[in-house]
């Protein structure tokens, strides 16, 4: 196990890899950025160490930044959490080169799963199915054109690069889309600094199910169940739960077994998650694998019982997952809000401000993870998510009626959160009988949403 | 201006020469001793420290819970008035240990910079910059080594190098103090403007005072 680990990441996150390094017994240093130095994660670590200023290039994004705090405080590890450098194999290369372990897969398994094309087709030859795309990256406008005719409109057009879904755009014309490649190219260049893109074909009413696999260095794998993370506004999750209600529990058994075989035979390392598209027919399309821990990973801990940040670190110190398959029960059904600084009522523009009240809602199947505190000042820098409330219950429904109960009792005031969007969805018919799609929300909108639930009530 | 009254009176019946004498001390006393007294009082963690040359003495003294040294009389003379002014008082405040006190504290609050780390590494002062040495804002001071990449330490005032807060091969964060610099000029205001008014209440004892010193 490691001596001490670095955690270059903030908010909700940092404070998660914290715990995660205690209840393993490693020490552990919080590196932050300037506009962190009152953060919850520096307060609460048993060493901080400030990287950079507020802006993420200089500070939780700089390479040089990060590793140089890992050398000075004695770090014999680096946990980047998940956005920032949380898949860069560059950066987990020069770790690796100062003898440092980056907690994640080894960069050169980073590096096999690096383009998402490439994971695409190496992915296929190992026996998952995969959506139709484009051959290889788009070399010109001219050869997306051609391929998009080849695949059918609509398609979708997806950067090599990151995620999060910047840079991707949905074109169901080659009008549409010979507009869109140059945005999406200047928006993939800008997020990742790469602007190579493919193209995807659109399946219209899909729902996004991704398996959670652990593998181990010595090629012993173990799939942790899926999640279903159909709700998502502009291609941003804000709703996760387990089991999905799209597909029976045969189908869910092997989805994840298949998946968990292909990424153990393709060479996969550490924990990770597998993206499918599900169609209305049952169908299921590989569309990417993510080496990082994910920000809705509770929704897995909360089934199986496993810390899976303790699990990452103890895969990454060269230990043997240490269970197998059988080991693995899920129980009940979780679900997940993301609970960010936004303001539902002007197109959720981010909102920044004081936390003026705090309350973190509990009881039996409730879970909060946030950095936020009364008094905190949430800086306007990063991204604006605040918590993940999680709730547990035995079934589905009583999941759903523990989420209402603890929206309700949130309280986070002096901001403007999503909380309200949260709770007009758990009022929403199409959630409770679990037929949300990716693209519901957009399409109808979520003022429909609220307004729907302000008349039921 | 009637605040000046008593200096220009004792300065009448000083001779020319007993005049661009002390003007020459004054001098002397900005460029060469007060730098170097600064660095001193800076190296040795000393609380005060006084030095007497010819007519004059000065006292430095570190201020109630600072880190570094600040000189109780280091103004620039901005004319030959306000010269005398700053004499008369520096004389006074040499007697009176409250006054100086007070004097050095305002001096600490605006005749002070710091210089801060640019980046997470290890700090490497410039070999050939010591205590006393003049600086001029933005001028390297020195760099800090992050991941082989030196990242320069620069001097955020015209001034004069200070107490230095960290060793060289000192592993420093991002914003860290590092080094102090002594704003020349900084305090000029404030101190002038003490001498000003206490000038005015202590005339006899600036004159009597002078003559002493």
């Amino acid at each position: 196990m490691f001596r001490k680990v670095l955690i270059a990441n903030r908010g909700e996150i940092a404070l998660r890899i914290l715990r995660a390094c205690r209840a393993l017994g490693v020490e552990s240093v919080v590196a932050y950025s300037e506009a962190d130095r009152e953060s919850l994660p520096v307060q609460l670590a048993d060493e901080a160490i400030c990287i950079g200023p507020a802006d993420a290039r200089r500070s939780y994004l700089s390479a040089p930044a990060v590793i140089s705090a890992a050398l000075i405080t004695g770090c014999d590890a680096v946990h980047p959490g998940y956005g920032f450098l949380s898949e860069d194999e560059g950066f987990a290369e020069v770790v690796a080169a100062h003898d440092i372990t980056f907690i994640g897969p080894p960069a050169t398994v980073l590096e096999r799963f690096a383009s998402k094309a490439g994971t695409r087709q190496l992915m296929a030859a190992h026996g998952l199915p995969t959506i139709p795309g484009s051959e290889g990256m788009l070399r010109d406008d001219l050869h997306a054109l051609s391929e998009a005719d080849r695949i059918g409109y609509p398609v979708l057009v997806k950067p090599s690069a990151g995620g999060g879904g910047k840079g991707m755009r949905m074109a169901r014309t080659p009008r549409e889309l010979e507009g869109f490649l140059k945005v999406c190219r200047s928006e993939a260049k800008a997020a990742f600094g790469d602007d190579a893109l493919y193209l995807e074909k659109w399946l219209d009413e899909n729902r996004h199910v991704e398996v959670q696999v652990a593998v181990d260095r010595f090629g012993h794998g173990v799939h942790l169940g899926e999640r279903d993370c159909s709700v998502q506004r502009r291609h941003q999750k804000i709703i996760e739960e387990g089991p999905t209600p799209a597909l029976d529990a045969v189908a869910r058994a092997n989805l994840a077994e298949t998946a968990v075989r292909a990424v153990v035979a393709a060479g996969y390392e550490n924990v990770g998650t597998l993206e499918f598209l599900v169609d209305r027919d049952g169908n299921v399309f590989f569309i990417e694998i993510n080496c990082r821990i994910q920000v809705e990973h509770p929704v897995t801990e909360m089934l199986t019982g496993i810390d899976l940040v303790a699990t990452q670190i103890r895969i990454a110190a060269g230990e043997p997952l240490g269970f197998s398959q059988s080991d693995v029960t899920l129980r009940g059904h979780a679900i997940e809000f993301r609970i960010n600084a936004e303001d539902p009522e002007h197109d959720f523009r981010p909102s920044a401000g004081v936390v003026e009240r705090y309350h973190a809602p509990g009881g039996p199947g409730v879970r909060m993870d946030s950095h936020l505190f009364e008094g905190y000042e949430v800086p306007p820098f990063y991204d604006s998510l605040l918590g993940k409330l999680i709730v547990w219950g035995p079934d589905r429904a009583s999941a759903i009626a523990r989420g209402r109960v603890a929206l309700d009792e949130l309280v986070v005031d002096g901001l403007i959160t999503n909380t309200a969007i949260h709770q007009a969805l758990l009022q929403s018919e199409t959630f409770i009988d679990g037929s949300f799609t990716t693209n519901l929300l957009d399409r109808v909108g979520s003022a429909a949403f609220t307004a729907a639930a302000a008349r039921a009530s | 201006m009637p605040e000046t009254g008593p200096s220009d009176a004792r300065r009448s019946h000083r001779s020319a020469v007993e005049r661009s004498a002390d003007h020459a001390a004054i001098e002397r006393l900005m460029t060469e001793l007060l730098p170097s007294l600064i660095a001193k009082l800076g190296a040795t963690g000393l609380g005060e420290l006084e030095v007497r040359e010819g007519q004059w003495r000065v006292r430095l003294r570190r201020p109630i819970g600072g880190r570094a040294p600040s000189a109780t009389s280091h103004a620039p003379a901005r004319d030959r008035a306000s010269r005398a002014a700053e004499r008369a008082d520096r004389a006074d405040r040499a007697e009176r240990p409250d006054r100086t006190e007070r004097s050095a504290e305002r001096g600490s609050d605006d005749g002070r910079a710091t210089a801060t780390s640019p980046a997470v590494g290890v700090y490497r002062p410039r070999r050939d910059l010591s205590a006393g040495d003049r600086v001029q804002a933005g001028d390297a001071l020195g760099a800090v080594d992050m991941l082989g990449i030196p990242q320069e330490v620069v001097s955020p005032a015209d001034g004069v190098v200070g107490l230095s807060l960290v060793e060289s091969g000192d592993a420093v964060e991002y914003g860290q103090p590092l080094l102090v610099i002594e704003v020349l000029g900084g305090g000029a205001g404030s101190t002038a403007a003490n001498a000003e008014t206490t000038g005015s209440s202590t005339a006899t004892d600036s004159s009597n005072g002078t003559g002493a010193g």
